[in-house]
């Protein structure tokens, strides 16, 4: 293919010290633009802050140590040139060479779907995640012939696998696999988010969460300030796209006796809102936050 | 706290992999994977003894079949793949079994055309109970492409460090530019006369001329999406020229709902139909 050269250009096999703190520097760099930026906005707790000024100093006393390191091999590169793969033995290099298509292959996994052949055909897993948690695998063992066929599954029944794979798997496989992919993550992620609102936020809930096995409808009642005297709201998440891990109708209601006040309303509006735009713990996280008065050991 | 505690994170993150480049001996550099693997310490693992160049070539085989599998499979291709590790166990940890590892990956490929370059990072802590695996750090780089709307997309990629969506909505994305090529060209075949790509078929344009009245033109812009949470849809619309002598002729405001009836005509027909009669309503006046 003609992507052979523009591949190679990455330098990857080409591989030689330079490059490699070259890379390093790129990447240090990179992770230095990331931390400078929210600098500075935020006053840090003080726990945490001086920790962040302990690890800054380490960091860069780090750094230095690392610079002084490229230096010294800056001017040592020259000795190390000669070319290594000439000392090696037909054989080393074919060990070489099949480790490194056994490291490709299970590299299929961090793109969310990967394989193994197997007698009849191939078993697909499907990897799931939700903001970088890496989270449940799920398989599809397919038998090659004509036509494709589903031998086994364990993708969980509430997901319309058999509408799926009518409407894909004979024309599209990759489609077929894609689409399963989005289901299956949007499931995940729907359910990753109401089980960190159980476990981690339970002092907020007045009552137990209500959710259906495919987590796309939640209902919930719950408390700004847990353990507080105020009135509860009560919210219903509905997540119409199953695709989805946003809900795409959210109703909160308040279910106070001054039902009518504006300042009432307008938080049960801004809720709404937070709940329409935001991971479900993510809203109940600033709402921790903004009880920063509250006892800190109902949050963590 | 969020932002604060992203910092601790990203500081320990750094922090690790410097102290990683101190402790590294200097000479052979970060290689293919397993490259850096002893050579003894390769046959130990594997079949724990010399094997003929025949297996060797035979197994060599297997894999490159099943690889060429996968990614037929997926419309993927890895071409290059190096991953690190660095326990960050603590003997404090290590007295309440618990394990913390940090692995660091790197991945090269190409989905169609375009090329990508993936550097993540991957924090597994494992207790008594549960292991927890989360991508830490994501950094993607793209070749520069003539799709504009990726980049974009990549940074939110990054940001949610979703490494699964990245895959999913670059594969969904390929595949609708894949089919706009394929619908425009196939336009510009059955109405060479009136189907214009000046911007080439994989452009997100195609304007349509009548045959019969110069100055009468009709653009079709084909844009594909990537929405919020990763999902690829197109959206198209429609722009008209006209003589402004024509313009003033026209009564029942046809070009100015022109973009609005086009909106209403996808939703009923589909897109290839939808441009299938816009091409021939401009065409076929040169017949009568």
């Amino acid at each position: 293919m003609e992507l052979a050269n523009t591949l190679s250009t990455h330098g990857e096999s080409k591989g030689g010290v330079l490059a490699h703190l070259e890379r390093l520097e790129i990447h240090m760099n990179r992770s230095r633009k990331k931390l400078e930026e929210p600098q500075g906005a935020q006053a840090v707790g003080s726990a945490l802050g001086t920790k962040i000024q302990k690890l800054r100093r380490l960091r860069d006393k780090l750094r230095a140590e690392v610079k002084q390191r490229q230096a010294g091999v800056k001017a040592s590169t020259a000795n190390v040139e000669p070319d290594q793969t000439l000392d090696m033995s037909e054989q080393e290099v074919l060990e070489r060479k099949r480790e490194n298509l056994k490291a490709i292959l299970q590299a299929y996994r961090f793109t969310g779907l990967s394989g193994k052949l197997t007698s009849r055909g191939v078993c697909v897993c499907i990897n799931t995640a939700f903001e970088g948690n890496l989270l449940d695998s799920y398989f599809v063992d397919l038998v090659i012939q004509k036509p494709l066929r589903i031998h086994h599954h364990s993708i969980p029944i509430f997901i319309p696998l058999e509408e799926i794979s009518a409407k894909y798997l004979q024309t599209n496989i990759q489609h077929f696999l894609f689409s399963l992919c989005e289901y299956l993550n949007a499931y995940s992620g729907r359910k990753y988010q109401a089980d960190r609102l159980q476990s981690d936020f339970a002092a907020f809930l007045a009552g137990p969460l209500q959710r259906n096995a495919l987590c796309n409808l939640l209902s919930f009642t719950y408390k700004v300030e847990p353990g507080g005297q105020s009135f509860p709201f009560c919210a219903r998440l509905l997540y119409k796209d199953l695709t989805l891990t946003l809900p795409t109708d959210v109703t909160v209601t308040y279910q106070g006796m001054e039902a009518l006040s504006t300042s009432w309303e307008e938080q049960r509006a801004s809720h709404a809102n937070l709940f329409r735009t935001k991971p479900l713990h993510q809203v109940f996280t600033s709402f921790a936050r903004k009880g920063e008065t509250l006892d800190m050991s109902l949050v963590s | 706290m969020d932002a604060g505690l992203a910092e601790v994170r990203a500081l320990e993150a750094e922090i690790a992999a410097l102290r990683r480049a101190c402790e590294e001996p200097p000479a052979p550099a970060e290689d293919a994977a397993g490259g850096q693997k002893s050579f003894q310490e390769v046959y130990q693992s594997d079949s724990g003894g010399w094997e003929s160049s025949e297996d060797l070539r035979s197994h060599l085989g297997h894999l490159e079949s099943e690889l060429l599998f996968l990614s037929a499979l997926t419309g993927i291709n890895i071409r290059n793949y190096s991953k690190k590790t660095e326990d960050l166990t603590s003997t404090e940890m290590t007295e309440k079994s618990i394990k913390k590892v940090l692995q660091r990956h790197r991945l090269s490929g190409n989905c169609h055309t375009i090329t990508f370059q993936l550097e993540f990072q991957i924090l597994e802590i494992q207790n008594k109970e549960s292991l927890s695996s989360v991508i830490t750090d994501l950094n993607i780089i793209m070749e520069p492409t003539e799709y504009s709307e990726l980049s974009e997309f990549v940074s939110r990629a990054e940001e949610k460090r979703d490494l699964f969506m990245f895959f999913r909505s670059l594969h969904f994305f390929v595949e609708w530019c894949e089919y706009r090529k394929r619908t425009f060209q196939h336009f510009k075949e059955k109405y060479p006369e009136a189907v214009h790509l000046t911007e080439g078929a994989s452009s997100s344009c195609m304007g349509v001329r009548s045959t019969s009245q110069p100055g009468f033109e009709l653009v079709i812009v084909w844009r594909i999406q990537i929405g919020e949470e990763g999902k690829v849809l197109p959206k198209l619309d429609l722009l008209t020229q006209v003589p402004l002598g024509a313009l003033e002729l026209d009564k029942n405001r046809v070009t100015e709902t022109a973009p609005l009836s086009f909106r209403t005509l996808l939703g009923v027909l589909g897109i290839e139909a939808t441009l299938e009669s816009l091409i021939k309503l401009l065409s076929t006046e040169a017949n009568d």
